[in-house]
This record gives structure tokens, sequence and C-alpha cells, in this order.
């Protein structure tokens, strides 16, 4: 690998600083003058028609500056998930911003801009529906049958979306194999739980142009949304890159109400109007979606695969959104291709029901699908008594296969198996006892899993924007200003951009600085999802920088009268090959560039050259050339308590495959933070509904759990095998996501271990280990 | 009906109005413009609001504007700047323990309540001085890391 000055460093983020001293950029502080603040009203019914809406009391509260029901909110139908087009072929359009049609308990019916929030609220009370209720439907499987109530018109039996995939002879390769498996596995309905709720505030002009500040991961895409949730050009919305955001995970990967809500709202009264989620309110937003698991596997006795039927049930809730996507990249990424077998069939169905709508979250579908398969691969090895590190290998892919997704792609880096052995060498895997061979009510057990195949974007996917963009421009002073519409969530996006573009100038990290970009001024970007900002915002980032060190190089030849192709880049200086000695700074290129023609000094006036002057700026806009898969082995210990059902994480080893690591830190930050929320789906994590209304019962933190210092596992290590990625930007794939599919299934397959159950339905809690254990 | 109260906020006594049933964060967001004190669940969930009121680490989301005229209120504004920064900031930055930091603030005021009644803390101390308040990226460890190194300067 080439000698890198800065990318592998753990250089200091950036936007540390700034929020260590109070973090004052985060979306929820952003205000204007005059500002109005919104509120949303939400159906109590998870079914019905609206038939009237009096909202005349609220009018006349004093403070309430303007009231909307649907009759006001254009009915455009469409998508609203950012990293498509709003009317994408591969999708379901099936979303209005409010509708006469109320089909989830919580979904908006008006809204209210007041002086104040609590004005806004108040005026809530005020308004009167009339619904006519209707039969819902909670259950996707009771969804699908006949004489189920219908959700929408176009999906009969309610299914939204049926895609499958199937190669070999299924029937053949079943009656080829020694052992069949069968089993069904579980997942529940989940939320990101970003700390920083969903907010926007949206002001507008005279002439109906409107600029948007929200939290969110995708500014093109939220413009794009709200375009045609208006039915207004694009080019009259422009929305304001957030400089970071506190925290997303897939969370604000779709326009929600308030963003277009706020729009209307700020149109209709000419002030800057503001709203913002109550906790309560994100946790209806977007959830993961649930995803019932068939799985029929046939092995050989050796362990090597033979045929395997998979079906896979998703509740997509009340309107397909992400359901359309997470049920196609849970069937190629999360089971299908990941694991090489022969004769395979893959049947999924999104299917709508009266619960909340889906979305996106780190994983995407994965890691319902790790669960599903990585448990039955451990009840595979347990039953033939096969070495599971070896089946894992015996049935994965190998480094220099053709990519199995995408044609004409080859897997170039791909270290599975040096995962597994370095993840079991570090957790002592050898020293793992038979299952619930330990004494005691206390009983400890080691388990593994793996995820085969991911992404670092999505090259290859239908639909799906899949290009980034960069503007890099060096200043007099010797420093870099970078235009980039990547958004940071968190996870050091943008150290990331500042470290590629320090590396191409040859300047230190600090003197990179991410600026302003809004959507008016700044090139696209996909938003920051699907592991996608290192390998494709990097690359094009990259080559932004290239273009200006070019032109850098162009100015100093005139400057040094030396060939462009002679110069090279040293610690802030232009210096020629094969002369250390004639150095000169870049920051006296740039001041040249931008002085004048004539310069004035004490000995009198000095000419410059025509050929050295201009901004030194380069740019880029570019798709990336591939779609590498980043692989990853995870190795967990735990204890479970068979008096109280509790299990606890002991320790954790995370071995991954990223390709070079670009920050060592902050990559063991992902893996550690990833491991926690993959822990909470594990083993406690779990929105509460009631049966009859379907309304959430999860309303804060105190109903819902997540893990805190106390419960997480004294000890996460990360291991990072790094291979060399040959088209990723210096020799860089993903890695944020892995570390969040995998812990599911680890964690189940430990607990086997430790009591000789397995529980196959997500969260294992104490009542399901006191249950399997055949205590309750 | 609204109160004028005084409000000690980082040594500087404030004179403002608030409603009986505004919360501590909302004064200091909405009318002081104080804004590293954050709103994560307003219910006492996440702990990103958290704030010392003489000394102690409160949540500010309940606890009423009202109730602490006459105490002193420390957010991390009160804390350093960047030209001299505490050493609870300095070390989350060179621990690497602010990912989208949105929790960081709160958590930092926690462990300055940690730190001052134990400077020297052991892992276990640190994990339950800090379990009060949430953090969606991190993990937690490079956060424990960071209050530990801060021990040790």
């Amino acid at each position: 690998m080439t000698q890198l000055n800065v990318v592998g460093k753990s250089v200091v983020r950036p936007d540390a600083y700034d929020k260590v001293t109070g973090g004052k950029h985060y979306p929820v502080n952003y205000s204007l003058p005059g500002m109005l603040h919104g509120k949303l009203l939400r159906s109590p019914y998870p079914h019905a028609k609206i038939v009237a809406i009096d909202t005349s009391e609220a009018e006349k509260l004093p403070g309430v500056k303007a009231v909307i029901t649907h009759a006001d909110v254009p009915q455009n139908v469409f998508t609203p998930v950012y990293f498509v087009p709003a009317h994408a072929k591969s999708m379901v359009q099936d979303f209005v911003v409010m509708s006469d049609r109320v089909r989830w308990a919580g979904q908006p019916v008006a809204a209210v801009a007041a002086t104040s929030a609590d004005v806004a609220e108040a005026a809530l009370q005020l308004i009167d529906v009339e619904y006519e209720e209707l039969q819902p439907v909670f259950d996707p499987e009771e969804a699908m049958k006949e004489g189920a109530p219908q959700l929408h018109d176009n999906a009969p039996n309610n299914i939204a979306k049926a895609p499958s995939f199937s190669f070999g002879d299924l029937e053949a390769g079943f009656a080829e194999a020694d052992h069949i498996f069968e089993g069904v596995y579980q997942t529940q309905r989940v939320h990101t739980c970003y700390m920083e709720p969903r907010v926007c505030v949206v002001d507008s002009e005279t002439d109906g142009r409107i600029t948007v500040h929200s939290s969110m991961q995708h500014g093109f895409g939220l413009r794009e949304k709200m375009a045609v949730a208006l039915g207004i050009p694009e080019s009259k919305v422009n929305v304001v890159k957030p400089t970071y955001i506190g925290g997303g995970f897939g969370g604000k990967l779709d326009v929600g109400h308030i963003e277009p809500v706020a729009a209307l709202l700020s149109l209709e009264t000419g002030r800057p109007v503001r709203i913002e989620h109550t906790r309560g309110e994100d946790f209806i937003a977007t959830t993961r979606n649930p995803i019932k698991v068939y799985l029929k596997t046939g092995v050989k006795n050796d362990g090597a695969y033979t045929a395997r039927y998979i079906k896979s049930i998703l509740d997509a809730g009340a309107h397909a959104t992400h359901g359309a996507e997470v049920i196609m990249v849970h069937g190629l990424y999360g089971t299908f291709f990941p694991w090489k077998c022969p004769n395979q069939t893959w049947e999924g169905f999104s299917v709508y029901t009266n619960n909340i709508i889906g979305g996106g979250y780190r994983g995407y579908g994965a890691p319902q699908g790790c669960f599903a398969v990585e448990s039955q691969n451990d009840e595979i090895c347990e039953k033939l008594g096969l070495d599971p590190i070896e089946f894992r290998s015996g049935n994965t892919h190998k480094e220099g296969d053709p990519h199995p997704v995408l044609q004409g792609h080859t897997l170039n880096s791909y270290r599975l198996d040096d995962c597994l052995k370095k993840g079991a060498e570090r957790i002592g895997f050898d020293r793992r006892a038979p299952a619930n061979s330990s004494e005691g009510a206390k009983k400890r057990g080691i388990g593994f899993a793996c995820h085969p195949l991911w992404v670092s974007g999505c090259l290859g996917f239908p639909d799906i924007y899949e290009h980034s963009g960069a503007t890099v421009k060096l200043n007099r002073d010797g420093t870099a200003d970078v235009v980039s519409s990547c958004i940071d969530l968190g996870s050091g996006q943008i150290t990331m951009l500042t470290q590629v573009v320090a590396e191409e100038l040859g300047l230190a990290s600090e003197a990179v600085r991410v600026v302003y970009a809004d959507t008016d001024t700044a090139p696209f970007d996909a938003p920051t999802h699907a592991s996608r900002a290192t390998y494709s915002a990097g690359l094009a980032t990259k080559a932004a920088a290239v273009e200006t060190r070019n032109r850098l190089f162009k100015a100093a030849s005139a400057v040094m009268e030396a060939n462009p192709g002679d110069l090279y880049l040293e610690d802030g200086k232009v210096l020629v090959k094969g002369a250390p000695d004639s150095g000169v700074p870049i920051t006296e290129i740039t001041a040249r560039a931008e002085s004048a023609f004539v310069q004035m000094t004490e000995e009198g006036p000095r000419l410059t050259t025509i050929e050295e002057k201009g901004t030194i700026i380069g740019s880029a806009s570019q798709a990336p050339p591939s779609n590498p898969s980043p692989v990853a082995a995870q190795f967990v210990e735990v204890e479970v308590d068979t008096d109280t059902g509790e299990v606890k994480v002991l320790h954790v080893v995370h071995a991954a495959d990223a390709g070079r690591v670009f920050h060592p830190k902050a990559a063991e930050g992902q893996v550690e933070g990833g491991f926690q929320q993959g822990m909470g789906y594990a083993l406690m994590e779990h929105l509460q509904f009631d049966q009859d209304t379907g309304a959430c019962l999860s309303s804060d933190f105190l109903d819902y759990k997540i893990p805190t210092s106390m419960e997480m596992p004294p000890k996460i290590e990360s291991i990072f095998v790094e291979s060399n990625e040959p088209t990723g930007p210096y020799g860089a794939k993903s890695m944020s996501e892995l570390c969040l599919i995998i812990p599911a299934a680890a964690i189940a397959n430990a607990v086997y271990n430790a009591i000789g159950v397995r529980v196959t339905e997500l969260p294992i809690t104490p009542e399901r280990v006191l249950r399997a254990l055949g205590k309750l | 009906m609204k109160q004028i109260i005084q409000l000690d906020v980082n040594d500087e006594v404030h004179e403002i109005a608030v409603q009986p049933y505004d919360s501590l964060l909302r004064a200091l967001r909405e009318t002081l413009g104080l804004n590293a004190s954050k709103r994560g669940c307003d219910s006492g969930g996440c702990g990103c609001c958290t704030v010392l009121l003489d000394g102690k680490a409160v949540y500010s989301c309940m606890t009423m504007a009202m109730q602490v005229k006459d105490r002193k209120v420390t957010t991390v504004e009160g804390l350093g700047k960047v030209a001299g920064l505490d050493p609870i900031q300095q070390a989350f930055i060179d621990a690497d323990a602010v990912q989208c930091g949105y929790c960081t603030c709160g958590i930092m005021m926690a462990a300055k309540q940690l730190l001052a009644e134990n400077p020297n803390p052991d892992e276990d101390a640190i994990r339950k001085g800090i379990s009060g308040n949430l953090c969606r990226c991190t993990g937690y460890q490079k956060i424990i890391e960071a209050i530990q190194l801060a021990s040790e300067r």
C-alpha cells in the first residue's frame, strides 16, 4: 500500500471542538426572527375515513396563524424515500402528505402554526374531526388472507411488493440433501433512536421559493420530495445542508410530514415555521420493519449446502415507503447471495398493515436475514457436529470470485476467512464448551455469526442514486475549503473529507475545512446511507482534490518555471522532482494566483504572469466504479441467568475486513456503537402497540429501553483485517453496518451455547428465555 | 401567568419571565439562548439536557425553572471555551468520544459531578455515573475512556 500521511491516522475530528463547547450548529438550534411553531394533530384510529374536520374554533384561538387539513394539501402521490426518484418504477407510490383516509394510529390529519408551541398544542385540542372507523389489520399474514381489510386499492391482499429470485433446481437440491433443516425466525419493530429529534424550519419567499433547514440525511432527496409533495419545481426549493446532525442511522432517510407541512404553513403565513417532533412522534415516524423468515435448508453430511428455500414476510405498515426496498435488500444481501448454495429460491412479501410505517435503519433488511440464516447455520453445525468456522468458510465466497450480485464485478478484497480465524483466536473459541454444560444457575456461552456480503453504496441497485460531487478550493493562507453535500451523521464524514483533501494536497488535516453547502450551490450527493460515504463521496472528493492539485501545479509551473508533471507536494510546499531544495510554499503560489497582475513592492512594480492567475479550485462529480463488499465475523460471550432469564453480554470481538481503515479510532467507535444497537435489537428493544387500537405505547425512553452504560459489555474489541480494495479511496471500502447486522445472530447463538435452547424470536427477553427453558 | 425570576446560570444572574410549568431546559434554550443543553425526550429518559444544579447533575427537562431560583445552574457554556477547554472537554476530544455529539454536553455534566465527588473513579463507578445518560453512537466505550483520561490528568 502507498505511504499515506493523513489517511489511516486518528486525527482530531474538526467538529469535536464545536460539539464539546455546546454544539451550536445542530438543526434543532436553528431559529429565525418571526418564526412560528407548528404542531400536528394525529389520528387516534388505525383505520378510518375522515368524514369532516372543523377547524373554526382552533382558528379563533389568539396566536394561531394558520390551520391546514388534507383539503389544503396537494394530493400528490409519491415515494418519500430520499435515495430514489419520487416516482421510481422499482418502488411503490402510495404516500400523500395528508389524506382523508387514515391507515395508521398517529397519522397526521391537520396542522397548526401559531406564535408558540404551547398555543399550537392548545389549538390542536380545538380541532373537531369526525371519523368513520374501518376494520384494521395488524398482522401481515392475516392481511394477506382473502377477506382481510384492504388498505390500498391497487394492492390486492395487501401485498405492496412481492419480489423473488431463484436459481438451480430446488427440488433436486433438497432430494440430494442428507439433512433438511426448517425454522421460522421472527424479528420485531424497533426505532433507530437518533438523539436529535426530527426537526425543521421552513421559510418561504414571495415568489414561492422555499428554504429548508432540517435534521436529515439527504439534502437533494429532501429537495426533490418537497417539490413533488408541493407540486412546485425543484429549483424553487433550497435545502441547506446541516453542519452536522444528532444521529440518523437511517431514521432520517425519507421526507416526513413535518417539512412539507411546515412549507405549506409558511407559504400561507409568509413567516418561517418550525416543527419539532416529540420523542413519541419520533418513535412513530419510521422504524425497522419486522420480518418473519421461513427458512428451509438442505445440507450434505459434510455441511455443504444443497438447497435453500426462503420466504420472507415483511410488515410494511400503512405505506410501503422503505418497505418496498428493505424487502429487496433483505432478499439480495440479507439472505440469498451472501451464501453459496447451488439451488435457491427466495420469495419476499412486503405487506401493508395498519401498523406504523417501516423505514430505513442501519443494516436495512440484513439484521433480520442474518438472524435467520446464522441461527439456522448454528443449528446445522450443532446437529451434525460440524466445525462451525469451517462450515461458514465452506459455504461462502472467496477473494477473486465474481461478485454474486453485480455482473462484471469481482470480489477484489474479501477476507472473511481471516476475520473468522482472528476473531476465534481473540475470544478463545477453542475453549467453547458443549451447549448447556456449565454448572449452576448462571450459564456461560460463546457464539458467533458472520455476514458474508454487504455493500459500499448502491451501485447496481435499480433506481437508487449513487453519485457524489465536491469542490475543493485552496485559500491564500494555505488552507483548503471543501464544498460537499455529504452530511455528517456523527459517523465522521467531515473528518473523512478533510483527510482525503489533506492527503491529496499535502496539508495537515487541520488546514482543511468542510464549509457551507446547500442544494442551490453544491453538487449533488446521494444520502449518507448504505455504508457509502467514505467509498463514494470519498472518491469524488479525492477526484476534486486532484483537480485542485493539477490547477496548483499549473500555476506553480509558471512561477517556478518547471513542467507541471515534474512537481510534487510535501509539507505545504510545491517541489520539483529531484530538487528537494526547490520548494515554494503553497501560500505563495495561491497568493500570486489571486493577486493583482502588477504587484507593487519595495523594489518597485513586479509583474506576474497570466498563466499563474485564477483561483486554485477543482471540482468533480462522479459515480463510483464498483460496490465492494465488506465482510465481518463477530464473536460474543454471554452469561444467562437461568433463574431470571437475563442475558448479559460479557465480551465481544468484531473482526472486519473494511479495506484500508481511514481513522482507526472512528472505526472502533462505529463497531462499538453498532454493537450497542445490535445488542438492543437482540435483547431488549421492541416498540409496543395497543392490540386493539394499534397506538404506539412506547412514547419515550422510559417505555422503550436501549442499552445504557450498565448493560453494555465491559469490552468490545475491534480487529481490522486490512485488505486493499483496489477500487476504493486509498484501498478503503465500508464498515459501519455489519457491526449492527451480526450481533443478534451472534448473541442468539451464544445464548444457545449457554443454555442449550434456541430462541428464534427477537428480542431475547428474560421472559422468552424462561419460556424456552420451560420455566414459564 | 408568567412570573419574573432570577436565574443564576454559569455565575451570571438573569432576570427572566417564566410560566410556572416551564422547565429549566426551556428557560435555558428558549429564553436565554443557551443551546448546549439538548432536548432528547422531555421526560427524563435520555439525559441530553443534564446540567449541574449546585454541583449535582439533574435533568433540566424534569426541573421546573421556578424551582431553581437562588440556586446555581452550570451548563456546558460554563465550562471551557476552545481557548481553554475544561479537562473533561479535552478528554472527550482526545479519546474520540464524540460522534454525533448530541448527548455529549449532558454526559460531560454528569461526568463533572462524578469527578468532583470521586476524582479517581474506577470503570464501574464511571458506568454508574453516566448510567442516566443515553448515547446511541458510541456504545459508551470511548466515553468511559474519556472520563478515565480526564481523571488521570
